[in-house]
Formats: C-alpha cells, structure tokens, sequence
C-alpha cells in the first residue's frame, strides 16, 4: 500500500508493506468532521494536517517512509524500493488485438489477415480460454487448434505474436498430467485440515497450486519449456488472469481465509502476494524456456514490486464513457507507484460500445502504455472493418499514431528501468507548484515530453485542456499542438476544438521526441526504419531529449548491445552525444528532422560528421522547418546546422 | 568514402529503381520501381530539366528524388518503390502470374509479398515464385472453369427445371382464378339458401321460444347481467340517498310507498329493515348485493315492467339457450379461419399443432351436430327441428364453399410467395425450396432449407433451434451469391439467431461448413450447381488477364 501526500513545497510518501487485507482511512482537513468540530469550538484556524490510518488484519508494521523532496524524488524513491519493469520487447508496447474468444485457427489467422487488408498495423493476437481443452492449460482444444504451431508460424511469419492464457486454477482431472503432478506432490493449497483445497473456477472443480513454494514456483516454470509444452513457440507470450486468486464459490469470490500456504502460513496473511508468486513462476517459466527473449506476461493480480515481472490491465470494465475516464486514472495512479505498464480493455470488456465510445477509447488506449482492445465473449464482434468506413479510419489513425511514437515509449521504458521514473505521469509530477495542477486526472505525460488530454465525453465538440504552470506566478511551458504546431503559450484551461479524428496532444517546447513515421504491419517489421525527430523549441530557442534503441527483444542490451543517445539543439543547432558506447548495430537513421518554433527560416542546413560537411535541404511545412534526409545513423556523432542567408 | 558515415542515398532501391530488369516486351517499358505500366509514360522527367511534379501537382521536385526513399509529394508519388510514404501503393509486376499493388507499408519490411519479390531489396533473398504460382493458379483457373462448365450443365437442367415449375404456377395460378370465379358465384347461391332456411328456422324457434319463454321466466330475471343490474341498482341507490352520505339508511327507504310489503299505508322500521338485510343502513356494494334484490321486484312491478319482459331480454335470451342448436355465426368461423390460415405460415415449427389448427373450425363451423352440446338441448317439436335441420344444411353448404375459397385464396397466396421468394436471375433456385441439406460438426447437426430456414439441432438430441427464418437475397455485389435468414430464436441475453449462407458453384448441392464468428450469428457455406455460371466466370477471369 502506497499513499504519497503532495504539498507544493514538499511531497512524501509512505509504503505499508503487507499482505493481508488492509483498509485505509485517509483523513483531510476537508473530510476529518472531529478536527472541524474542534477548530468551530476552539475558533481556531489552524487545519491538521491530512493523515491516513492503516489498518491490516495480521502481520507486522512495516512501513516505509519516502522524503521526496519533489514528487518525482518520491516515485523514484519508491522504485528503488521495489524496482522497476524490465525494458519490454517493443512488440508489447504496440498494438494488442484479444478478445474472448477468437474461436479456431482460421479464426485467428483470418483476423490477421484482415488487418493486413485494411493497413492497420497490430502486433499480437491473443487467445482467451477457450483455445485450452476445456481448461487444462498448457493444452489446446484438438479440434478448434489442430495446429497451433502452423497457426502461430502464420503470425509470426509476419512479424507478430501470440499471447495465451495461462491461469492459476487447475481443473480436477485426474487424467490431467498438471493435477496428476500437483496432487501426487502435494503441490496445492491446502484447507485447515491439511486436505487440497478445492474451490471452482472456470474449469469447474479447480485447485490451486501453492506458489510460496519455491519447488511448485520451479516446477511450474518447467512447464513452459518448449519440450514440455510442446504446442507454442518462444514467440507465444503469456496472459495470468484470475490469479487473486478467483475463485467463483469462495468468500468474496476468493480464497477462504483459513487455507495454509507454503510455510504454515494463512491465506489471510498473503492473499495479495498470490498473483505475485505466480508471476514469478511465470516470468521464470519465460525466461529459462528462451533466456534470449524478454518475457512479455499480462497480469490481473500484483503486489507491490510485481512491475518486475508483468504488465496489468483495468480488469473488466464496461462499455461506457465512465470507464473510459477511470481507464487514464486508474493508470495515472498506477504508474506513480510503480507500475507503469497499464491499460485497460480498449472498447470495455462488457457491452456493445456505440461506435464513438469505441473510437475515443482508441485515442486515449494509443496514449497509454498498454494497449489492447479486448471483449467478452457475449459482445459483438469488433474488429475495426466491421464499422462504417470512418470509424475505420478513425482507429487506423489512432493506431498508427500509437506506432509512430513507439521509439518515444521505447525510450520512456528504458529509461523507467534505469531511473525508476514513470512512463507516464500526472501533471503534478512535473508541476509541483501549480496546485491546480494537482487535481487533474483527464490529462498526462508522457514522460516530460508529451501532454495528452483524451476525449473522453460523448458528443463534444471541444475539451478544456489545463496547461499547467511552471511557477506559482503562472508562467507555463510553450506546447506545441503534434498535429499543427500550433502553440500554447499560457497555463490555465483552454478549450480546444476536436473533430472525429483529433487526439489532443501537445509537445512541450524544449523537448526533442524522436519517432518513426513510415507505417508496416507490425512494430518488429519497424527495427531498421529510420528516425523522425521533432524538435520543439523553448522560449529560449533551445530544446533536448533523448532516444533509446537496442535489437527490441533480447537481453543483450545489457551487455551494452545499446544505443542511448541525447539530442541537444541550441543556437540553431542540433548536437548528438552518447551515454556509454553506441555498440548497437542498426541499419536505421535519421530521415527527418522536424523543428517547431523558429522565428527565422532557414535557407539550408549542413551536417558535419569526422569533420565532413554536407548541405542539406531544408522545407518549409505547416508551421515547422522539416531538414530533409540527414541520411546520418544513429551511432554516429553529428552536428547540424541551421544556415541563414 | 567521405559518406561513408552518412548514409548513401538508400542505394539498392535506387538502382533497382531506374534499370528495369530486362527490356523488351511492353509490359517492361524501362520505368521506377512499383510504377504499374499504365503510369509509366507519368514517371519522365520535364522536357530539358531533371525536374519532376508530384502526380497530384503539389510539389516539383529534382527527378532524382523519385524512389530515393524520402517521401517529397504529399500523394506519395514519388516513392512508388519504396515505403517511404505512409499512403503510397507499391506494384508488383509479377511476370508469370497475376499483377497486384500492395501498400507502401510492406515494402521492405523483410516479408517477401510480391512473388517476383519486388518489394524487398536483394537481402531479404525473396525467391521468384510467380511461374509457379502462376502455373498453379493456371490448373486451378483451369479446374474452376471445368467446375463451373459442368457445373452450369446441372445449371441449365434446374433452370429448366425451375422454369417448369414457373409455368406450372402460373397455369395453376390461372386455374385457381377460374375456379375461384365459379365458386364465388356458388357462394352466392348458396348464401341465398342459407338466408331463406335461416329465416324459416328463425321463425320456427321464435315461435317455440314463445312457449318456452313464459316458463324460464324466473330463470331469465335471474340470469340477468349482473353489470345492468348493478347499473339500475346504483341509480336507485342515488334516488333513495337523499342526504347524499354515501349510505342508504332506514328512514330513507321509509319514504317509498312500493316498499309497504304488507300495504297497510306505511312503510315500518321492520319493513324496510327488511330491505336493508336487518341493518341500519347499507352503503352502495352492500345495496346492490344485498338490499336491491330485495327491492327490485317490487320496483318493477310498480313501474308495471314485471309482467311483459322487455324486447330485447328475449333477444338475448333466444340466443343464449339455442346457443347449442345453432351454428357459429359465419363471421367469427371466418375470423377463425384466417387465424388457422395464418398459423399455417408460421407454425412450421409445430407442423403436428397447426393439423389441430385447422380442424378446429372446421368442427366447429360445420356441423352443428348435437354431439357437440354441453347444455341439453331444448327439447324441439319435430318440425322446428326439421326446419333447424335445413337451415344447418343450408349452412354447412355455404361454409363448404367458403372454406374451398379460403382454400383457393391460401394457394394462390403460397404461389405469391413463391414468386416473390427470388429464385434467381433464371428461376434456377426454385428446385432447391423445399428441399433440406444437413451438415454435422462435433457438436451439432445444422440444417439449411433454402427459402425456409437455417437451423440447428445438438447432436446428443434435444429440440431444433431456428437460427433464421427466410428473408432475402444479401449478396454484394452479386445478389445471388448470399442468403440471409433472419429472427431466428433468440439468443439468452443477446440477438435473435440469423445466418448467413454463403454459395458457391459445385457439382452437388452440400453445406460444406457452418460457423458462429459472431454470437448467434451463424455463416453456412453452401455449395449448389445453382452457382455455376460458365459465362460470368470466364469473363471475370479474363478481366483479370486484361491487367497483365
């Protein structure tokens, strides 16, 4: 449980560390009615200050206290308190298409194939649990997947992946090798009275492997060896779901309290570290079956530190605009405390989204780090050519938008693993002294570089965006509009005017964020695209930022098999300098560069590498100066300049 | 050397861009890379310049930025073999097989799209495999076309077929027109027979009522309706409620000479106690249920009613005790009818119900025989009873006549739908209504009768489910490639059941797959020598010929 308190001047936080069910009171002067009684009695002005009370049913106080200064220091501070998410395959960070169910092999290939038709890049298919012969995981349907292996050589023939579910339950089945293992092993949660415990889930009668057990943890992690599950490839991801576990007949659709766990301990003293460990089987399983590829694991369940190991979604929301909203909050919220990589059912997992609910809920899902449209299996299909012609294209542009920043995400995650600083933040993590700032929930960062304000109201024609202040004087940063360069100039609340098409978003002056703009099919058909950048300037004519690139799926990037590189543009030009050693090898380079906020246009520009000079085109577009083809790669050093007649 | 850093200007795709491969026959007219021949003469620099415009005029540009792997038109023309614009169209030449463009975006992206591999540069090693592909494709043009030939010969016979049956509907169609005229003019004769029977029957029970009537006197006051009872009762309630308290008290029932039951000139306590059930006083339920029995006799014969019952009374009552003897009046058994008529339509489904549906009227309307009477039949003297008897002849012979009309007119109906079912272009669908095709998978056996019903039934027995009911031809943009059928039985929580029938030329007609990508929405693939169009399929195969 983690609470971080903001003052404009000063922002702490404290985490309880516990795994048993924990209430908290929060008490601010507004809602603490004892303080202002006692303050109407006494007359006093004087406000306590806010507090919360923890209260958690067993264990030990375990608390950790966060100084801050700033809230930045704070998140950081409890990052290196539970670490961070490892840099994911870029593939994560693209296009997730899932729903409950895709029914068969033709099924999946088919909506592949159709997103190729109608140029939408996607990047995964996933399979919920109907794929599984009636829900023995680890095992397929015969007869709807015969072919698995032919099935996902389609995909990742393309450049795509699979992701399939695995959840915690274990069917009853005494022909089923997984509980065969489990009981003869002794492997599950057991009851008070020391007998397997039995609950029931989506196979029916299911039992639980107890995952405090480091054997059972090893022993699950076995399974996924590709000489035990025999039917996936190393490019089929995982998705854990249910794994708090759920279980449809128990207290609170739960585990019951009194079951023993690994260690004689109760379940009401860990019940919310049970998705935890079953995570680490996961992400071990992962690992040893390809110590090549960074695992890629969905998980439902987690605990603080599980950022380690997985990504997370909303759970099952629904179909209306609400939960649109509660889509950017929740993972605002999750993002300062540690785990960034959110998302929620793009579409809403429950119910028939109208076909505007369901293109604004693209727009804001392409600006979250997770993004994946997903449906209950009682919902109608929707696939994006199953709607009118501009709902299509209104998703294929939000989808490739979402790709085009993928080198801006990519970068956000490595330097997440690095500093512990979120993906994406609220306002307030970069504007501590706007208090305004501080309640803003419709709005976030991108890093420091990007400011996005979702639709995310039915029938509107304008949204009221807050720019925040940089001062308590009102001074604010110069945002540049990504569609139009126009500029925003003043904090405070501007209505903005949006079509179908438009997500707002706006990219702060004296930021570089680099990106790729050539479409494919798939983010991994990307790796050796070249690099746009886009330069916004600062009132100061100055603007920096960084890029990260390494191979986008293996672990050699911590072998220095990397490149990060900062981007310093100043006095009319753009400089390059690398932290560490560029020792990745890429075909990529630079194709673009875009700079907004010049007060002059320039008549030419010249690169200089090793001391060798070349000119350069230079455009006018919009209201930007785009340097056409520096044609430079990106491990090279290079310095360009702005020539005017 | 200098640029060695820099990178050249995306050299391979440049080369391969401006040298076409082998000069000679006109489909490779020297041209850049993914320019289709039909835009080569577009792709020539201007006359005496190295410059070019951008095929939407926006931009003129050096001619040597065309395929450099920058995107420099906002149309994207001038990377039409690169991927360098987000919109643009790359064309694959595919010598040996079929011509197609693909998007910009898979172009070198290191998947191999075209066969002649075009779209990715020497590295890739896309293999050449238009020949094949194209021989392969050859044999299955070959064997589509033999299919559809020989398909279209069982064609040709459903189309005669079917247009057989054409014109035996419309021969029918006539005969029933014909037939009909004659039986209306029937009808009428017969409708004179009935009226004249009916009014000596009338007559005849009148007369009998007459002397029957003075005995059920009694009966009839009591089988009054209770609603006119309960009318006249209020309104004598209003009229004894002087104080208008809601109540009806003793005193004021004392002002009411009929009321002096023993006629002594006043009306005691006691006496109009007696009205009021021995209370004080009664408020309107009670009057009308307790008190105006009581009262309503002695009202009447006050007002000098008692004695002759009214007119219409005995209407009423004629009715209600012949109701046994006398047929249901033709208007309802008609109303009757069409409800059978239209549960015919309908209750396939019941087909066993709608038998009973049918005959139900008919028992009812047609013999109005003394098997049916609950009630005992009054006892008639022999020649009302003979009269009864010719009128019930007289009946049954007009309803005989209106039923073989209704008959006529259901026919003539289904003829209608059928004609209005679409049985394609050529009537060669017509010999498939009526007919059924099952397809089993594991779980369930599916069931398509075209122009009826798509259904499904599980394998381990329970009842059938209608997945949809016939509605239309759906194809697009060739009609008669699709069926839909529609309101099928709704879906727990969800839609009513429909499917979707998607048809393709084969020799036998067979269901080859039935799926459900959309709950409760079923897709048959249905495969009919019906389809099979030698013609359409040739011309369509030549078209694609005209693009190479």
């Amino acid at each position: 449980m983690l609470i971080v308190s903001y003052r404009a001047q000063r922002t702490a936080g404290v985490y309880w560390q516990n795994a048993a069910e924990t209430w908290v009171d929060i008490q601010t002067s507004e809602t603490n009615v004892v303080s202002s009684l006692v303050n109407f009695v006494s007359g006093s002005q004087k406000t306590p200050p806010p507090a919360a009370h923890f209260m958690s049913e067993s264990g030990i106080v375990d608390a950790f206290i966060m100084l801050g200064p700033k809230p930045m220091d704070a998140f950081k501070q409890y990052a290196a308190l539970t670490g961070t998410h490892e840099l994911p395959q870029l593939f994560a960070l693209a296009y997730h298409q899932s729903r409950w169910n895709y029914n068969d092999e033709r099924d999946v290939t088919s909506v592949s194939a159709k997103f190729d038709e109608y140029n939408i890049p996607m990047d995964t298919m996933w399979l919920d649990i109907e794929y599984t012969d009636g829900k023995r995981y680890f095992t397929w349907d015969k007869f709807k997947f015969p072919h698995p292996l032919a099935m996902i050589k389609n995909l990742t023939e393309l450049g795509r992946h699979l992701v399939v579910i695995v959840d915690p339950h274990i069917k009853r089945d005494n022909n089923y090798f997984f509980h065969r293992d489990c009981t003869d092993r002794g492997y599950y949660v057991k009851t008070r009275e020391g007998n397997d415990y039995e609950g029931w889930c989506w196979p029916g009668a299911a039992s639980y492997p107890d995952f405090f057990n480091p054997v059972v943890r090893e022993y699950y992690a076995s399974q996924y060896a590709l000489d035990k599950f025999q039917t996936v490839t190393a490019d089929v991801m995982l998705w854990n779901d249910m794994n708090e576990p759920s279980v449809f007949n128990g207290p609170e659709i739960t585990a019951p309290k009194d079951l023993i766990h690994f260690g004689n301990w109760e379940h009401r003293d860990v019940h919310n570290l049970y998705g935890h460990m079953h995570l680490m089987g996961s992400f071990a399983g992962l690992q040893q079956r390809d110590p090549n590829q960074r695992p890629f694991i969905l998980t439902r369940a987690h605990f603080a530190g599980s950022q380690r190991y997985a990504a997370i979604w909303t759970g099952d929301n629904f179909a209306d605009w609400s939960h649109l909203q509660h889509s950017v909050k929740m993972c605002l919220t999750e993002a300062v405390a540690g785990f960034s990589f959110c998302g929620a059912d793009v579409g809403a997992f429950f119910g028939n989204p109208d076909t505007e609910l369901l293109e604004r809920w693209y727009q804001a899902g392409a600006f979250l780090p997770f993004f994946r449209a997903h449906a209950h299996i009682d919902t109608k299909r929707r696939e994006p050519w199953l709607f009118p012609e501009r709902t299509r294209q209104v998703i294929q542009n939000a989808v490739i938008k979402r790709y085009s920043y993928l080198p801006l995400w990519y970068t956000a995650f490595y330097e997440l693993e690095l500093t512990g600083e979120p993906v994406i933040r609220p306002l307030l993590a970069h504007y501590p002294l706007d208090k305004e700032a501080f309640g803003v929930d419709s709005q976030l960062l991108v890093q420091d570089r990007l400011l996005v304000r979702p639709v995310m109201q039915q029938g509107v024609s304008k949204v009221d965006v807050y720019f925040p202040a940089i001062d308590d004087k009102k001074n604010s940063d110069w945002w540049y509009d990504v569609d139009t360069y126009q500029r925003q100039e003043r904090s405070g609340y501007v209505s903005v005017p949006v079509d179908d098409f438009k997500i707002p978003v706006w990219q702060r002056g004296g930021s570089i964020v680099p990106k790729k703009e050539r479409q494919r099919r798939a983010s991994t058909l990307m790796l050796h695209d070249p690099y746009t950048l886009i330069i916004c300037l600062d009132r100061q004519g100055k603007a920096a930022g960084s890029l990260y690139l390494d191979d986008e799926k293996s672990y050699a990037y911590r072998q220095g098999q990397r490149i990060h590189v900062n981007y310093e543009f100043a006095h009319d030009q753009l400089v390059n300098s690398f932290v560490g050693k560029p020792k990745y090898k890429t075909l990529a380079w630079i194709e673009r560069i875009v700079i907004a906020g010049l007060e002059k246009v320039p008549s030419s520009a010249s690169i200089t590498v090793n001391g060798v000079s070349q000119q350069l085109e230079v455009l006018q577009h919009d209201n930007t100066v785009v340097v056409r083809k520096p044609g430079v790669k990106m491990d090279v050093d290079f310095a360009i300049k702005l020539n005017f007649a | 050397m200098q640029s060695l850093q820099l990178r050249q200007m995306v050299l391979m795709p440049l080369l391969l861009a401006l040298v076409a491969p082998n000069a000679g026959a006109a489909s490779e007219v020297p041209r850049p890379l993914g320019v289709p021949l039909a835009k080569a003469s577009l792709y020539q620099p201007r006359a005496g310049e190295d410059s070019w415009t951008c095929l939407d005029g926006s931009r003129t540009i050096p001619f040597s930025h065309i395929n450099d792997d920058y995107c420099d038109c906002a149309d994207g023309s001038d990377e039409p073999g690169t991927a360098a614009c987000p919109q643009g169209q790359f064309h694959c030449v595919n010598k040996g097989h079929q011509p197609v463009n693909i998007p910009s975006s898979q172009v070198q992206d290191g998947i191999c799209d075209c066969c002649d591999g075009s779209d990715e540069s020497g590295t890739v090693g896309c293999p050449n495999t238009c020949l094949e592909l194209g021989a392969a494709a050859a044999v299955q043009r070959r064997n589509a076309a033999e299919l559809h030939k020989r398909g279209a010969e069982r064609r040709q016979e459903m189309i005669s077929r079917g247009k057989q049956m054409k014109a035996e509907r419309e021969a029918r169609r006539l005969e029933l027109d014909q037939r009909r005229k004659e039986q209306e003019l029937l009808r009428a004769e017969k409708e004179q027979l009935k009226q004249n029977a009916e009014a000596l029957e009338a007559e005849a029970i009148e007369i009998f009522k007459e002397q029957q009537r003075e005995v059920d006197a009694d009966t009839a006051q009591a089988e009054r309706e209770p609603q006119q009872m309960r009318q006249e009762a209020s309104l004598t309630f209003v009229r004894y409620d002087t104080n208008k308290d809601g109540f009806v008290e003793v005193t004021e029932l004392m002002v009411d000479m009929n009321l002096d039951r023993d006629r002594n000139g006043v009306v005691t306590v006691e006496e109009a106690k007696y009205f009021l059930d021995e209370r004080e006083r009664v408020d309107l339920d009670a009057f009308v249920t307790l008190a105006w029995p009581r009262i309503k006799s002695l009202q009447m014969l006050a007002e000098g009613l008692f004695q002759p019952p009214q007119p219409e009374e005995v209407a009423q009552q004629a009715e209600v005790t012949t109701e046994a003897i006398q047929p249901t009046p033709p208007k309802l058994s008609e109303e009757q009818a069409e409800l059978a008529g239209d549960d015919d339509i309908e209750a396939d489904e019941e087909g066993e119900e709608d038998q009973y549906d049918d005959e139900e009227p008919d028992v009812g309307v047609g013999e109005a025989s003394p098997d049916v009477e609950d009630a005992t039949p009054p006892n008639y003297d022999p020649e009302t009873q003979r009269l009864i008897q010719q009128a019930n002849e007289a009946r049954n012979a007009l309803e005989e006549v209106e039923r073989s009309l209704r008959e006529i007119q259901q026919e003539v109906n289904e003829i209608e739908e059928q004609n209005n079912k679409g049985y394609g272009l050529t009537e060669e669908w017509a010999v498939h209504d009526g007919q059924c095709y099952n397809f089993e998978d594991r779980e369930y056996v599916y069931t398509l009768c075209p122009f009826d019903r798509a259904s499904q039934k599980s394998r381990s027995g329970g009842p059938e489910t209608t997945l949809g009911r016939w509605d239309k031809w759906s194809g697009e943009p060739k009609q008669y490639s699709q069926q839909k059928y529609t309101n099928g039985a709704a879906c727990w929580n969800g839609p009513n059941r429909s499917a979707i029938i998607n048809i393709s030329c084969a020799l036998e007609p067979k269901v080859t797959a039935v799926s459900e990508p959309n709950r409760c929405e079923y897709y048959f693939e249905f495969e009919t020598p019906a389809a099979c169009d030698s013609e359409a399929y040739q011309s369509e195969s030549e078209n694609l010929h005209d693009e190479l």
